[in-house]
């Protein structure tokens, strides 16, 4: 089996604001395995690729931890081609539903803040 | 160079870690082989992955083995022994030169000492492996408790506190010894799960078969193996 390492990553937005990734990060990581198992360092740089920063090892790693323990994704240590094997994460049919809930949640949320944002209106206190 | 050191002491810290929080072999051979994979495709220094050794292994959460199991697998079997081996070596002298066996209360204090220290071992064990001195201090008042010990020894029955035939104490003594160490080694035997497994190869990595019998003689057998080689100087010296 040949593994093949992904496009160096980009540093395009690499100063989000780190509480923003600490929410987002689950179903990202979830949203990058939808298209198939994949392996640590293969979702941190797709994450980066797609301008979300550099998440390190000891984020990404505990967090798939869990998700294992949840029973969102499965586990499987695939061998190398001529090397260490690698360990691949792929999602289960509980993962992929959770990740699809949360995204929609997700898309909702931002469109609610897109809107706020853009209309210029804000409550104010009515004072009679 | 100075990666590989570095990058070897956070990985024998984590193991470490993980250890002192009773996650299984396996399990802490999974983290290893994890995070060996991710460095080498990052070409990062493990504390620059992963941050310190011991927030990653917190930050994992893995299963863990209850907390108090260790202290009725590991601790209550070394504490008999332990105890078994002191009273043998108080009881081999005075055999060997069929003498009785002269105790006084001061030396059952300083006996009993170890003793205390190992039953306490829950409340320290982890301030014990992660600082080098806690356990160099441990040592040392085990150690000055057996040769306070050995001072206070009566010199004659006037002396004593008690007065006791050797023999059955050197027998009862040597059979729970013998029969602890047979006790322990059977049930490690069968648990694989405190090997670290590679699950790249599901071998142990750092040990074979002949280590491992190796490590099973030297840590279940131990005070069986000291009171052995008490025996065989106290004849000799004789």
């Amino acid at each position: 089996m040949t593994v093949s390492h992904p496009e160096p990553p980009a540093s395009e937005g690499a100063d989000w604001p780190s509480d923003w990734l600490r929410a987002t990060l689950g179903f990202f990581a979830l949203h990058a395995l939808s298209a198939g198992p994949s392996y640590g360092y293969a979702i941190i740089s797709e994450l980066e690729r797609n301008g979300f920063g550099t998440v390190k090892g000891g984020t990404l790693y505990p967090l798939l931890t869990r998700y294992e323990a949840a029973g969102l994704v499965t586990t499987e240590w695939r061998a190398g081609d001529g090397g260490p094997g690698r360990k691949y994460f792929a999602l289960t049919d509980r993962g992929r539903a959770e990740k699809n809930r949360l995204s929609a949640d997700w898309l909702r949320f931002t469109a609610l803040s897109n809107r706020y944002l853009s209309d210029g209106q804000h409550t104010k206190e009515v004072t009679t | 160079m100075m990666q590989e050191t570095t990058d070897k002491k956070w990985f024998d810290e984590l193991i470490l870690e993980l250890r002192l929080r009773q996650v299984r072999g396996d399990a802490i051979g999974d983290t290893v082989a994890s995070a060996r994979e991710l460095l080498s495709d990052s070409g990062q220094g493990a504390e620059e992955a992963f941050g310190p050794a011991r927030n990653y292994a917190a930050a994992l959460e893995l299963p863990t083995a209850p907390r108090n199991e260790w202290v009725k697998k590991a601790l209550w079997p070394l504490l008999l022994s332990l105890l078994a081996f002191l009273l043998f070596s108080q009881a081999v002298a005075s055999w060997v030169s069929s003498e009785a066996m002269l105790v006084s209360p001061a030396q059952v204090a300083f006996l009993a000492t170890p003793v205390v220290a190992m039953a306490l071992l829950p409340l320290y064990i982890n301030a014990a492996i992660r600082r080098i001195w806690v356990l160099i201090a441990l040592v040392a008042i085990c150690a000055m408790s057996g040769l306070l010990s050995a001072v206070a020894t009566p010199a004659t029955q006037a002396d004593a506190w008690l007065a006791l035939n050797p023999l059955p104490w050197l027998v009862g003594s040597a059979t729970v010894m013998v029969l602890l160490s047979i006790a322990i080694t059977i049930r490690s035997w069968g648990n694989d799960g405190e090997y670290i497994t590679d699950p790249r190869s599901n071998t142990t990595p750092r040990s074979g078969t002949g280590t491992k019998i190796l490590t099973l003689i030297i840590t279940n057998w131990i005070f069986p193996l000291l009171a052995l080689a008490m025996l065989g100087l106290a004849l000799a010296l004789r």
